[in-house]
């Protein structure tokens, strides 16, 4: 019902950059946001979790910035930053005051350019010790902390690049080097292998001029290599496959994941749509049916993972009571997929209605806006696919979500993780 | 190549030094329009028509401090049933009127207040206020959903006793206020206090606090006055009700300094709390609290993260803050850090405690940080969520709407001298509680040799 109408303009520097504008000068900040075509799939054995800690060494300073210059600075202006790393991307984002936008420039550009002179084996035993206890406080130390570790092994063989996580190995952090870090640098972290989003109160008639001047001059790399392993994949697993779990949880959960079309195929939007009907707000399947009205789930989740190599995944999960049987609540997840081959219009629409709301707020922030932008250009070259998201959405019809169904989330596709809790002394 | 700038001021172009910055960008602060309607119910309005949406926030004073620590988890049961069934629509209605509005909807409870949150595209607002009223003014509390709800709190506080980072919490705040405290007891309530919380407890605390009188609703967004006097009028005009008196909590109490250690063996990291019942938001400290505590911790390049993180290596990261409440709230700063430097990074927690109250903090570090806060600013104000937050917070408070007015100046105007003293004064090293959350075997030893004092272990199920 609303009509998105976000403002694209689009430029390139003679080196490849691809830079994207989105002029509002509504409050007086700008974001800028740099996506990068490297994440945890570009990844080979031996060198999980790399992709991550080199997202660490981006913030350690550059041939002109020192070891904390970064957030000095940024922070100093009032800013706000930060960068993450994903299975295809990493991402690297300033907010600061619009007067500021030189200052986040000169930063990217800086290591975007000169990040390899200032790296040393004290700042990357420094980080890797900072990311081995990110893995600790985020995975290990958390009840059900490795419960992508176990799906993605069960969805994606040895092989595929998604078989392991973007956290990685404690193990494969330990054999980290300089020397790869400046060779990861050299293959990928090249002007043209990312995508540079300008958001918010900036001047149109300049801002090309500006990113020429400080990106202009850093030279285009070779050919990025092929992804390590075999990408390419069947679309469905050729039956359903299994991980029990009995850990120090406090409550029975089941996970059932499902390979499902890439973020780029035109079916992934029967997906997004279909996880929503299942698992999105307090009306939906899942909760209406498990939390509701039989209670063998205190709640659920569902969700489609925007990937983009050979197959993404579709996930639901209900955590259950300490008196449910995991057994039984599969059975009712089970039911609830199946059932989505009666899927109704109504349900549609709401799922659709959903997902309107919470992109027009996302949209409010310039640093949301920027995000998006830069995701839709390095995925898919097209940053105005933001102002048709909804439309691709509402083209959804029951049809199609049954098609996607029954040819996706069968016994056939199905890996299913299930935790329970481990007897207590 | 001549001298001459080019459009766009390239003269001034050199990579080695960060870029000249030219003149601020000017904020222009919202501005409110505020009345108090018949039944006492004060209503906030700002206007923004940027995008077509809408947000608000019905506040009502009195939240977890407002009934005895034997109810603790009541309000937070409450405002949880508040979308749970009227007396013309079932709790499945509500959803599923919710999600075809496309509304994003949410109740919370904190210590001081209980709070609605509503937001939703413009063309839906009438339709979502109404629903909004009706949940408000008449939840009939039906038994079973009330049932359901309660099991789903009990399975959190299951959870949440799995999870370093909430026992953590909660022992801290147990540790700092007493459990007889409303502060030491979790808003979600204890397994014992919500097991014995029925629907008469739930119907009284809401009639009780769920009233116009004293409450406050924000409005943020595409709306014009006209439009909002006649939802109001169509929606709460009829509404009535004057709040009853709180329960009357104790006085914040002094806990001894001591060093608490919750044992959870194996643990792969330590959850580090240390702290003290420190500040009320009414404190006329305000503004050097803040200048201080983002030195110690409140920003990625303070002295905490700077040191246990980007040195030494310790922790994914480092904190501190001030949670000011009506009452004096805690003073915390925390970490997660390897099992083996958990002594260690509580040494280095206070002793940069210490030093802040000790050493004058230098000119540049204090500029700094005087400019990281008032430059924030603008980021605060970014969405019409952001808006409805912080106008919310100061009628919560009693505090003027134009208190951002002269933010930046008050911030900037804050001296090293006042760092120091309400360093002495809040962070104390001599006075913290210090909560380990940890792998007893491993932490016990090296943090008895600190000398902080008697260690108090507690084991597994002490906490729930």
């Amino acid at each position: 019902m609303s009509d998105l109408s976000i403002p694209v303009a689009r430029g390139r520097l003679d080196n490849g950059l691809k830079v994207v504008m989105s002029h509002d000068p509504t409050a007086p900040v700008v974001a800028v946001n740099l996506w990068y075509g490297v994440g945890s799939r570009n990844e080979p054995p031996g060198k999980t979790g790399f992709a991550h800690l080199f997202e660490h060494m981006m913030f350690q300073g550059s041939a002109h910035v020192g070891k904390n210059g970064h957030f000095e600075l940024i922070e100093r202006a009032g800013g706000s930053l930060n960068g993450s790393t994903w299975y295809d991307r990493t991402n690297y984002y300033e907010t600061v005051p619009s007067h500021q936008l030189d200052l986040a420039l000169w930063l990217e550009a800086d290591r975007m350019g000169w990040l390899v002179p200032a790296m040393d084996q004290q700042k990357l035993d420094n980080q890797r010790d900072v990311v081995k206890n990110e893995k600790r406080q985020r995975y290990d130390n958390q009840p059900y902390g490795d419960w992508d570790e176990r799906l993605l092994r069960l969805l994606y063989p040895a092989d595929h690049p998604y078989h392991h996580t973007v956290i990685g190995s404690m193990e494969d952090l330990d054999a980290a080097t300089l020397d790869d870090v400046a060779s990861f640098f050299q293959t990928y972290y090249r002007p043209d292998n990312a995508v540079l989003t300008v958001a918010g109160d900036f001047n149109p008639d300049d801002v090309m001029d500006r990113i020429a001047r400080w990106f202009g001059e850093i030279p285009a790399g070779g050919p990025v290599p092929p992804l390590p392993g075999t990408p390419d994949l069947a679309p469905v697993i050729g039956g359903t496959v299994r991980d029990h779990v009995v850990a120090d949880v406090p409550l029975p959960r089941v996970i059932m994941g499902f390979r499902i079309p890439p973020y780029s195929s035109d079916d992934f939007a029967a997906a997004e749509v279909a996880r929503s009907v299942l698992g999105s707000g307090r009306a939906s399947r899942l909760y209406r049916r498990l939390v509701r009205e039989e209670r063998v789930a205190k709640d659920v989740v569902s969700y489609a993972f925007p990937l983009l190599t050979g197959q993404s995944m579709l996930l639901v999960w209900g955590t259950g009571y300490p008196d449910t049987d995991p057994a039984v609540l599969e059975a009712a997840l089970a039911r609830e997929v199946a059932g989505l081959a009666d899927v109704a219009a109504d349900e549609v629409a709401r799922a659709v209605a959903l997902t309107e709301t919470d992109l027009v707020r996302s949209l409010e922030r310039v640093a949301e806006r920027a995000d998006l932008l830069s995701m839709f250009d390095l995925y898919f070259d097209d940053p105005e696919r933001l102002n048709r998201e909804l439309d691709r959405l509402r083209a959804v019809t029951p049809d199609h979500i049954r098609a996607f169904a029954e040819a996706r989330l069968g016994s056939d596709n199905l890996a299913v993780v299930t935790y329970v809790p481990e007897a207590r002394p | 190549m001549t001298a001459a700038s080019r459009p766009g001021g390239a003269a001034a172009f050199d990579r080695t030094l960060p870029p000249p910055v030219g003149a601020p960008p000017v904020l222009t602060l919202p501005s409110a329009l505020d009345r108090t309607l018949e039944n006492g119910l004060r209503v906030i309005l700002v206007e923004r028509h940027a995008l077509p949406l809408v947000s608000l926030q019905l506040t009502f004073p009195g939240g977890g401090w407002a009934h005895p620590p034997e109810h603790a988890g009541l309000a937070a049961l409450t405002a949880d049933m508040v979308d749970e069934g009227t007396p013309t629509r079932s709790a499945l209605d509500i959803s599923d009127t919710l999600d075809l509005l496309g509304a994003s909807f949410g109740t919370t409870a904190g210590y001081d207040a209980s709070m609605l949150r509503l937001s939703v595209l413009r063309p839906r607002l009438e339709a979502a206020v109404e629903l909004l009223a009706d949940m408000v003014r008449s939840p009939v509390v039906p038994e079973r959903d009330l049932d359901r709800v309660r099991r789903q709190r009990l399975g959190r506080i299951l959870q949440r006793a799995t999870q370093p980072a909430a026992l953590a919490d909660d022992a801290f705040a147990r540790a700092v206020y007493g459990s007889r405290h409303p502060y030491g007891t979790p808003l979600l309530g204890r397994e014992p206090t919500l097991k014995a919380l029925d629907r008469d407890r739930v119907v009284a605390f809401h009639g009780d606090r769920y009233v116009p009188e004293g409450a406050t609703l924000v409005v943020v967004g595409d709306v014009t006055r006209a439009d909002l006097d006649t939802l109001l009028a169509a929606s709460f005009g009829s509404w009535s009700g004057s709040p009853a008196a709180e329960a009357g909590a104790a006085d914040v109490p002094t806990a001894a300094p001591r060093v608490v250690v919750a044992d959870r063996p194996g643990s792969a990291q330590s959850e580090i709390r240390i702290g003290r019942a420190a500040l009320a938001r009414s404190t006329p400290d305000y503004f050097a609290a803040q200048v201080a505590n983002t030195i110690l911790g409140g920003s990625f390049t303070s002295r905490l993260n700077s040191n246990l993180r980007e040195e030494k290596g310790y922790t994914y990261g480092a904190g501190s803050y001030f949670s000011m409440r009506k009452r004096p709230g805690p003073f915390e700063a925390s970490t997660a850090v390897a099992s083996d430097v958990t002594a260690e990074a509580v040494g280095e927690m206070l002793r940069e405690m210490r030093v802040l109250g000790e050493e004058r903090v230098p000119d540049p570090e204090l500029d700094r940080t005087r400019q990281y806060l008032a430059r924030r600013l603008p980021q605060h104000f970014e969405s019409i969520d952001d808006v409805v937050s912080r106008l919310a917070g100061l009628a919560l408070h009693g505090m003027s709407l134009d208190f951002y007015d002269d933010y930046v100046d008050r911030v900037l105007a804050v001296e090293a001298d006042d760092v120091a003293r309400v360093a002495r004064q809040e962070m104390d090293p001599q006075q913290m509680v210090v909560v380990v959350v940890g792998d007893r075997a491993a932490v016990e030893g090296p943090l008895d040799s600190l000398g902080l004092g008697p260690l108090e272990i507690l084991t597994s199920g002490d906490e729930r």
